[in-house]
């Protein structure tokens, strides 16, 4: 089961200060845009969570086709972005 | 018997009673609740009775069904909707675990016509009966019939939000379930069902919605939901549109890439077939297909487009389709078994491009369909699933798709925005804008595209920008928006370098110069901070001193891909403590050019203030375009976190430093020099930390001095040993001996009053010689021992002025603090000038032959060793020498040497008398003048010194002796007096308070006035000076008495006085101020305290005020 995650660290305005691949499945070259395109409209979502919820760990909060986007919230002005990728998970949506 | 009592009521038709209406209504209603009630009761015990068997063989969902349904039913139409509900939610859990037990799979349905449309907020659209009497409750139906009643008892709760949310849920589960029966489901059965569903579910909800009436997280999940059903419809519709061909035009953008590029292609048991009379049909998709230019992005950017699609649609269809002969095996192994067993035909199937339309096959089973026939295809296959007209006319041409695809992205983007999902919202606006574009209304792209790139560059994800960026900076060049397309262009540049070729990044440049260079219609203001960045070189910050020029270097980190001209480059430097007076622009005069990356210019730096200075902003020229930069750079990319901080802390650039001294002149030494004598004075030139490279010392000196000989001006080093800031040296440490370690010598000249200093006295300190003479045109006095008289220490000062211009471009000069109010800033240094000796005379012994010995005190003044080799005395008329007549000292002890500050004595022998003849020529001198040749033996660095030129003489012989002349004045002694003055007695009684007294004194001549002078020989002057406190006086206290020339004469003056206090006080006193005291002898003199009383008893007695 060849699978990708794609790891972002974002700081406080959203901006994205570290990124990193790791898995190994093949590197998509569209593969960086689209896990920025699915992070960043994760934001919405984690901007909506945050203050509905004391846990800092906020797992599965997005799921864009089978990309799920899981994120630490840290205590700071920061977030970590974990966007999993399993290729072979069923289909969603 | 008696219940059936109880349910009636008599009804008398003559005279009804009065509540008989109310009774017969109240039992009525008493009744239809009983049986409610009754029928509710049976109805659950046989659900009950149902449930508990279950697992039993014999159980019967249909019956179960019933039974739910009918206690559904009652409590909708008594309207306990939410008990219905229950109910209903009840029966799907039961429902959907009869469904998942093995061995009792029911059919899925959703064969018949018409199944497409969603049927999940309509239960009547199937007749219930159907499903009841066939005991059949399939899937596809029966779910979307629970789903129906649930909701339409939802609606009727107005709750139509939970609707949404169980909707959108509910469509997802339901779509999972169909492609789990994709494969005897028609052809994109699913992706029509979702469509139609959200589409129901959307129109449904909103119409029901009032806006307004809940609080405001409702209100935002409400439309976040409205706005994913959008978006899942509009994710299915692209999916079907692309597959009949559409995806042409399409915009590939990160949104409809992510949406499209992993959702799997859909799965038919077998990929449609071209049917027999389409030919025309594919023709004309071939032609679509080679007319299909794709889009050129601007600039020429050639990026890989991004994928809608999974994997090759070509590749997918035929692998469908080749499954159908290669049995339903391959069909579940997959794609990797099929490789394994058939690897040629991978190689094959993936080679296939979209132009490859050879029909290498016959068969047309196994012939590979080309594109244009997978789209003609799908378009038939299409048709015949989709049973909406509506829908249908949406796919039928590429307008009418347009306009659907429109309608469902506007949807969901204000549905996102009104949930303040605003990446969401704004990304779609996006897709709004490419569509926009497509159309040529360029406006209404370039705002939304401006939204879309505002929102990505404000948050830094570059790569989503880099997609957009281009499309703005196009449609901003057709707007002929030139102040926006540079601005895009900049950004451009600015992105991360990986993100665009060298040769993109290269044409964004040239579009940039290209413009610049244009003739503008009003030229722009650029910022280019993300682009080109500054900031000072690394290290502690320049320090120059006040009023010095410097060079400032700068590093700018240019992010243009290649070199740059700029013609003119300016930066502001901004105090750090004044924000008003502080911003001053330095100006580079040439063009530069900026290679990318890492520069460093050198700006002229004109004298600034005091003050620490940080870089401000950087401005420019390129071409006719004014850019202008306010980002510092820390030494390399941004500081990403700090990105939107303004208060950045800068590190100061510059530092000038206050006013403060830099260099000190003083004089080199503090004691007299000699008068009249060509002496070296010393100026001590010492910088404080400061280069004097290149100084000219001005020299100007003031009246009664000057310059001997403009060329032996000396300088040499100076051995600092003292630590004092002041650089004054104290004598004795000069004495002790001047280290004479480095020690530089120089002659220089004066001209014109200015003399250059060397080079080796640039950054040390040094002393500088300079001959003088300071002239006194006064004859030297001496003076009496018994009336020493000192002459004036002003007398000797003389002023030299410096001016010393220093630093690069002679901008310092020096000037004193504690003077600096002075506007002339030049330095006076004050040199004091003296006689060698100061000479006082006495007469040492008055012997009795008329010999006077005359003793000559000679104080020495400098601070030098003298040595008397002679000295003679000119006498005045009057006096002459006693013995003989070369004036010379009767003690001959020549050489005499005398220590600085030490004294020493010559006596001379002279008596009263007529000079001789030889001295008639000088009988009109009226003052004695001693002269005396002296030597002089002293250090130049302490104060006076052999004279200039003479020093350098070979033997201490041949020294050229000085001569110093002084004046004296000898008086002839005075031997008797002239006056007697006596005080006569007072009255014997004693004097009392208030009580007249009078003061008498006699005055009585002794001898004749020989050389009295004044011009009544027979009067004398005289004057009573008595206390005004203690003495009343009446009469006059001054005048002139009648006292005859001749010997013996005698006169008596007398005062009337009155004493106005008690005790002893001292009496009146006579004076006489025209006769020289000397020649007044009071022998006895006067009382010097006398004796009041107080006053007799008086009752008239009245106290002076």
């Amino acid at each position: 089961m060849a699978t990708t995650a794609c790891f972002i660290i974002v700081s406080r305005n959203c901006i994205p200060i570290y990124e990193a691949e790791v898995g190994s499945a093949p590197k998509r070259e569209d593969a960086a845009q689209l896990h920025q395109f699915v992070l960043h409209a994760a934001l919405d979502i984690v901007q909506d969570l945050a203050w509905t919820t004391s846990a800092m760990f906020l797992k599965a909060i997005d799921r864009f086709n089978d990309l799920v986007v899981s994120v630490y919230v840290t205590a700071g002005p920061s977030h970590m972005f974990n966007n999993d990728i399993s290729q072979c998970l069923p289909q969603t949506g | 018997m008696l219940a059936l009592e109880y349910k009636c009521c008599k009804f008398d038709l003559h005279s009804p009673e009065v509540n008989f209406w109310e009774d017969l209504e109240s039992k009525i209603v008493e009744c239809v609740r009983n049986t409610l009630d009754k029928r509710v009761q049976f109805y659950e015990d046989e659900i009950r009775k149902l449930s508990e068997q279950r697992f039993m063989p014999v159980w019967n969902f249909c019956n179960f069904f019933i039974l739910k349904e009918s206690l559904a039913f009652m409590f909708e139409i008594v309207h306990l909707h939410e008990d219905a509900l229950r109910e209903y939610f009840e029966l799907e859990i039961c429902y959907t675990e009869t469904v998942k037990i093995p061995g009792k799979q029911r059919d899925f349905g959703g064969l018949e016509h018409g199944d497409d449309q969603a049927t999940l907020l309509n239960s009547g659209k199937k007749p219930l009966t159907q499903i009841v009497q066939d005991d059949s409750f399939r899937e596809f139906e029966f779910r979307q019939y629970l789903f129906a009643c649930q909701s339409r008892l939802l609606f009727k709760l107005n709750r139509p939000l939970e609707v949404a949310a169980r909707g959108f849920t509910f469509i997802i589960n339901f779509s999972k379930a169909l492609s789990e029966h994709e494969n005897i489901l028609p052809f994109c059965m699913r992706e029509v069902w979702v469509i139609s569903a959200c589409t129901d579910l959307i129109n449904a909800t909103a119409s029901r919605y009032s806006e307004g009436l809940v609080a405001p997280d409702i209100e935002k999940e409400f439309y976040r939901l409205q706005g994913d059903l959008y978006s899942q419809c509009r994710t299915k519709f692209m999916r079907l549109a692309y597959l009949i061909g559409y995806g042409t035009n399409m915009e590939r953008s990160p949104v409809n890439s992510a949406s499209l590029s992993m959702l799997p292609w859909p799965k038919p048991a077998v990929w449609p077939s071209v049917p027999p009379d389409a030919s025309s049909k594919v023709l004309a998709k071939e032609k679509m297909i080679l007319q299909e230019t794709p889009a050129v992005k601007h600039f020429g950017i050639q990026r890989k487009p991004l994928p809608l699609e999974p994997s090759f649609l070509l590749r997918e269809a035929n692998r469908r389709r080749a499954s159908l002969s290669a049995g339903t095996m391959l069909e579940i192994s997959g794609s990797d078994a099929m490789s394994k067993m058939f690897p040629s035909h991978k190689a094959q199937t993936s080679s296939m491009t979209r132009t490859n339309s050879s029909p290498g096959l016959d068969s047309s089973i196994d012939r590979p369909m080309r594109l244009a026939e997978i789209y003609v295809a799908a378009e038939y296959a299409l048709q015949s699933t989709i049973s909406d007209p509506e829908l249908w006319k949406s796919f039928s041409s590429v307008k009418e798709f347009e306009q659907k695809y429109l309608e469902l992205t506007k949807g969901a983007a204000d549905n996102y925005h009104r949930s303040w999902w605003k990446r969401h919202g704004v990304v779609l606006d996006g897709e709004i804008a490419a569509v926009c574009y497509k159309h040529g209304n360029y406006d209404l792209a370039a705002k939304s595209y401006e939204k879309v790139c505002a929102l990505y560059a404000g948050e830094g994800w570059q790569d989503l920008l880099a997609e957009v960026l281009p499309n703005l900076a196009d449609c901003q060049k057709i707007l002929n928006d030139e102040a926006g397309y540079l601005s895009s262009c900049v950004r451009l540049l600015s992105l991360d370098k990986g993100l665009f070729l060298t040769k993109e990044r290269q044409a964004f440049q040239s579009k940039v110069i290209r413009l610049a260079h244009s003739e503008m219609k009003q030229p722009v203001p650029l910022d280019v901070s993300s682009l080109i960045t500054f900031s000072g070189n690394p290290g502690p910050p320049i320090e120059l001193c006040d009023r010095d020029p410097g060079i400032l270097s700068v590093t700018v980190w240019s992010g243009f891909p290649d070199d740059i001209t700029l013609d003119s480059l300016s930066l502001t430097l901004m105090a750090t403590f004044q924000a008003d007076d502080g911003i001053k622009a330095l100006r580079s005069s040439t063009a530069i050019v900026l290679k990318p990356g890492r520069n460093t210019i050198t700006l002229d730096l004109p004298p600034q203030k005091p003050g620490s200075y940080v870089l401000g902003v950087l401005t420019g020229q390129i071409g006719h375009l004014s850019f202008r930069s306010h980002s510092f750079s820390k030494g390399g990319p941004a500081d990403t976190d700090d990105f939107m901080s303004l208060e950045k802390p800068t590190r100061p650039i510059l530092k000038v430093f206050k006013p403060r001294p830099l260099v000190d002149l003083a004089a080199a030494v503090s004691s007299a020099l000699l008068i009249n004598e060509p002496q070296w004075v010393g100026i001590i030139v010492r910088p404080i930390n400061y280069s004097l490279k290149g100084a000219v010392l001005h020299i100007d000196t003031g009246p009664g001095l000057q310059i001997k000989g403009s060329r032996v001006i000396e300088m040499e080093s100076y051995a600092d040993s003292s630590d004092d800031s002041t650089g004054v040296k104290t004598n004795g440490a000069l004495e002790n001996g001047p280290s004479t370690a480095n020690k530089d010598f120089e002659q220089l000249t004066l001209h014109k009053g200015r003399i250059e200093f060397p080079d080796w006295a640039s950054n040390m300190t040094s002393i500088l010689w300079i001959p003088v003479r300071g002239i006194g045109e006064k004859l030297a006095r001496g003076s009496s021992s018994a009336a020493p008289q000192r002459t004036s220490i002003v007398d000797g000062m003389r002023t030299i002025a410096l001016k010393l211009e220093f630093g690069i471009s002679h901008n310092q000069t020096f000037e004193r603090h504690c003077d600096s109010l002075s506007p002339s800033q030049v330095f006076t240094l004050a040199v004091h000038f003296t006689d060698p000796f100061h000479v006082s005379t006495r007469v040492a012994d008055k012997c009795n032959d008329g010999t006077l010995l005359l003793q000559v005190i000679l104080h020495s003044e400098v601070k030098a060793k003298l040595t008397i080799h002679d000295a003679w005395l000119d006498l005045q008329d009057g006096f002459v020498h006693t013995d003989r007549g070369d004036g010379r000292p009767t003690s001959g002890f020549f050489p005499l040497v005398i220590s600085p500050a030490s004294r020493a004595g010559i006596l001379f022998s002279i008596r009263l008398g007529k000079s001789d003849a030889e001295d008639v020529a000088r009988t009109l001198q009226s003052e004695s003048i001693l002269n005396i040749r002296y030597g002089i033996s002293g250090n130049r660095s302490v104060g006076a010194h052999p004279p200039v030129g003479i020093e350098h003489s070979a033997t201490e012989d041949a020294k050229q002796d000085l001569v110093f002349r002084s004046a004296l004045i000898l008086q002839r002694p005075v031997l008797y007096p002239c006056l007697a003055v006596g005080f006569l007695p007072l009255p014997s009684g004693g004097l009392r308070v208030g009580q007249l007294v009078t003061m008498k004194w006699r005055v009585e001549r002794l001898k004749d006035f020989e050389t009295e002078v004044s011009k009544n020989h027979d009067e004398v002057l005289y004057e009573v000076n008595a206390n005004t406190e203690n003495w009343m006086i009446a009469g006059r206290k001054r005048g002139h008495a009648s006292l005859s020339a001749m010997q013996g004469s005698r006169i008596e003056i007398s005062i009337l006085c009155v004493p106005l206090v008690a005790g002893y006080v001292r009496p009146p006193q006579l004076g006489l101020p025209d006769v020289d005291e000397a020649n007044i002898s009071c022998n006895p003199p006067g009382p010097h305290l006398i004796c009041v009383l107080p006053p007799a008893l008086s009752s008239s007695f009245c106290i002076p005020a």
